[in-house]
Formats: C-alpha cells, sequence, structure tokens
C-alpha cells in the first residue's frame, strides 16, 4: 500500500510536469491496470463512507434509494478524483458534487471565451457543408451536456473531453462490475457463473437478482 | 499556414474525430472512413449515455449489496470486512 502510494506521488510530479509542457494526456490514460486498481481502492474507499454514513445496522430499508445515489456520488467522484486535475470534466464534477447542486448550476469557469465565433467562423469557412456543420452544432451540443462542465466548450476542446470522458466511464464501469461480482458471489452463495471477474467489462451480464430478504 | 482558421485547423478535428471514432464502438466495425461527424457525434452521444445508465445500474446493484449487509448472516461479515478496511 505504501510502495504504490509513493510511486503515485511520483507519478503525480511527473504527471503535472508532463502536463504543463503538453497539454494532451497520454493515450493510454484509464487503460491501465495501476490506474484500475487504483480506482478500485479509492471506490471501495467510498464505498465505506457511504457505508458508515448512512448508519451502521439502523432500520435502513433495502431499497434505499438515496443511499444508491450516494453509491453512483460517490463512484463518480472517486472517478473524477483519479483524472487529478486533468480534464474540465472531473473539475466539474468536484466542484459541484461538494455543494449537493445540480451541475448544470455550478459554473466552472471556462477560460475559453470566445470559442462561440470559432464555431461561426467554421460555418463561414465552409459554405457547402453549411447545412451539415448546423445540425454538427446541435449534436455537439447534445454532446456538451452530457459530458459534466463541458456545455460551453469549444468543438475540439469538447471533443477531447468526451473522448478522456468515456475512457474514463468504461473504467468506472469494469471497476464497478468486477465488485459487483465478487460481492453478489460472496453474498449470493451459489449463484454467480465462474470467472466472471475478468469478465467485468461486458457489464452487469448475469441478471442475478439481490439477496433474498432476511427473515 | 495562415489559409485555415485561425484556431482549430481542420487536421485537429479530423484527428480528434478519428480518435473518438476508436473509442466509440459502433463505429469502430463499420471501417475506419465510413463515420461523418454528425453520426458519430450521435454515436458518442449514445455510447456515453449507455455508460452512464450502467454506472446508475452498478450503483443500484451495488447499494442493495450493501444494504444485505445489515443481516447476520456469515457473507454478510465477509462483505463487511471487505468494506471496513
Amino acid at each position: 500500500m505504501e510502495a504504490e502510494s509513493s510511486t503515485s506521488n511520483q507519478q503525480r510530479k511527473r504527471k503535472r510536469s508532463a502536463s504543463e509542457s503538453s497539454e494532451k494526456p497520454a493515450q493510454s490514460t484509464w487503460r491501465t491496470d495501476k490506474e484500475h486498481r487504483l480506482y478500485s481502492s479509492k471506490l471501495l474507499e467510498a464505498l465505506r463512507r457511504v457505508r458508515s454514513g448512512s448508519g451502521s445496522g439502523s432500520s435502513s430499508p433495502r431499497t434505499d434509494p438515496p443511499r444508491s445515489r450516494a453509491v453512483r456520488e460517490a463512484a463518480d467522484r472517486a472517478l473524477a478524483i483519479s483524472a487529478r486535475g486533468r480534464t474540465r470534466w472531473s473539475r466539474a464534477i468536484l466542484s459541484s458534487r461538494s455543494i449537493k447542486l445540480k451541475s448544470n448550476r455550478i459554473r466552472v469557469p471556462c477560460p475559453a471565451r470566445p470559442k462561440r465565433t470559432e464555431l461561426e467562423r467554421i460555418q463561414s469557412a465552409a459554405d457547402q457543408e453549411k447545412k451539415k456543420s448546423v445540425v454538427l452544432q446541435s449534436k455537439a451540443k447534445v454532446l456538451g451536456r452530457l459530458v459534466p462542465g463541458c456545455k460551453k466548450l469549444s468543438f475540439p476542446t469538447l471533443l477531447e473531453e468526451a473522448s478522456d470522458y468515456i475512457k474514463a466511464l468504461e473504467m468506472q464501469v469494469k471497476a464497478m462490475s468486477a465488485l459487483t461480482e465478487i460481492l453478489s458471489m460472496i453474498g449470493g452463495g451459489t449463484e454467480g457463473a465462474p470467472g466472471m471477474v475478468q469478465d467485468a467489462g461486458a457489464g452487469t451480464s448475469t441478471g442475478t437478482d439481490s439477496m433474498p430478504p432476511p427473515t | 499556414m495562415s489559409s485555415r482558421r485561425s484556431r482549430i485547423s481542420e487536421e485537429e478535428i479530423n484527428e480528434l474525430i478519428s480518435k473518438l471514432q476508436s473509442l466509440v464502438p459502433e463505429s469502430r466495425r463499420r471501417g475506419s472512413n465510413r463515420a461523418s461527424a454528425t453520426k458519430l457525434l450521435k454515436e458518442t452521444c449514445n455510447y456515453i449515455k449507455s455508460l452512464q445508465r450502467e454506472v446508475d445500474d452498478l450503483s443500484d446493484r451495488l447499494s442493495d449489496l450493501m444494504a444485505g449487509m445489515d443481516n447476520n448472516s456469515a457473507q454478510a461479515d465477509i462483505i463487511r470486512s471487505l468494506l471496513s478496511s
């Protein structure tokens, strides 16, 4: 554990200097085993906090909507922290969740202000593709609403944030599925097929139900 | 050099588009040159939405599993010990 945290400290320093010299994060981001392990342990930590936060052993109902929401937010926050401030979407998650408002309300200050004119410039410069670029613009707006904190970005920045966000989400799904499989195998007892953990990338493929209510 | 737009060049955009294309599953299958930008954006939005739905789903399952810890079975003990450092 300590060895890992010290190497992650070194990595953090290296990453910070790397990100200062070249803006683009490495292509292999979110795909390495190390990051997967780091995220999984952050996820476990976050889940521990959710569990202790929602009261241990009191009469908490099984289907507790706030808890599922809390799990989702904890997982997202852990994901955003793993991004180490490299991306706008991660900073937007961290700044909006802590105040518990909808992420639309919190304006993460985007330094890119005249980006709207750049979009217009794209439009006017390519007259043949005028129709195409209007559709493009509306699709880009939808994309901007999906990725947290990216509603007013320029097109290339939005694409960059989106591709990083996708990779991060994929890792999140992998880690959470693996954890879910493990816990459901332990909790469910005899259900759950073997070799499930490796296959976690496919998502929730086994339709295993939650545990039966305690008697 | 300055014949393109000032800050974003078309090559940059195409590069980003192809990078996105390699990430989104649908576009990968159809071959590298087929996707127009609009189609790719639509696929991207759908993919992100489905990923987020998966995460929501998994959060539900995880919270159910965690809720199951509140009973007293042996399995619950194991889960509890996993989750209590």
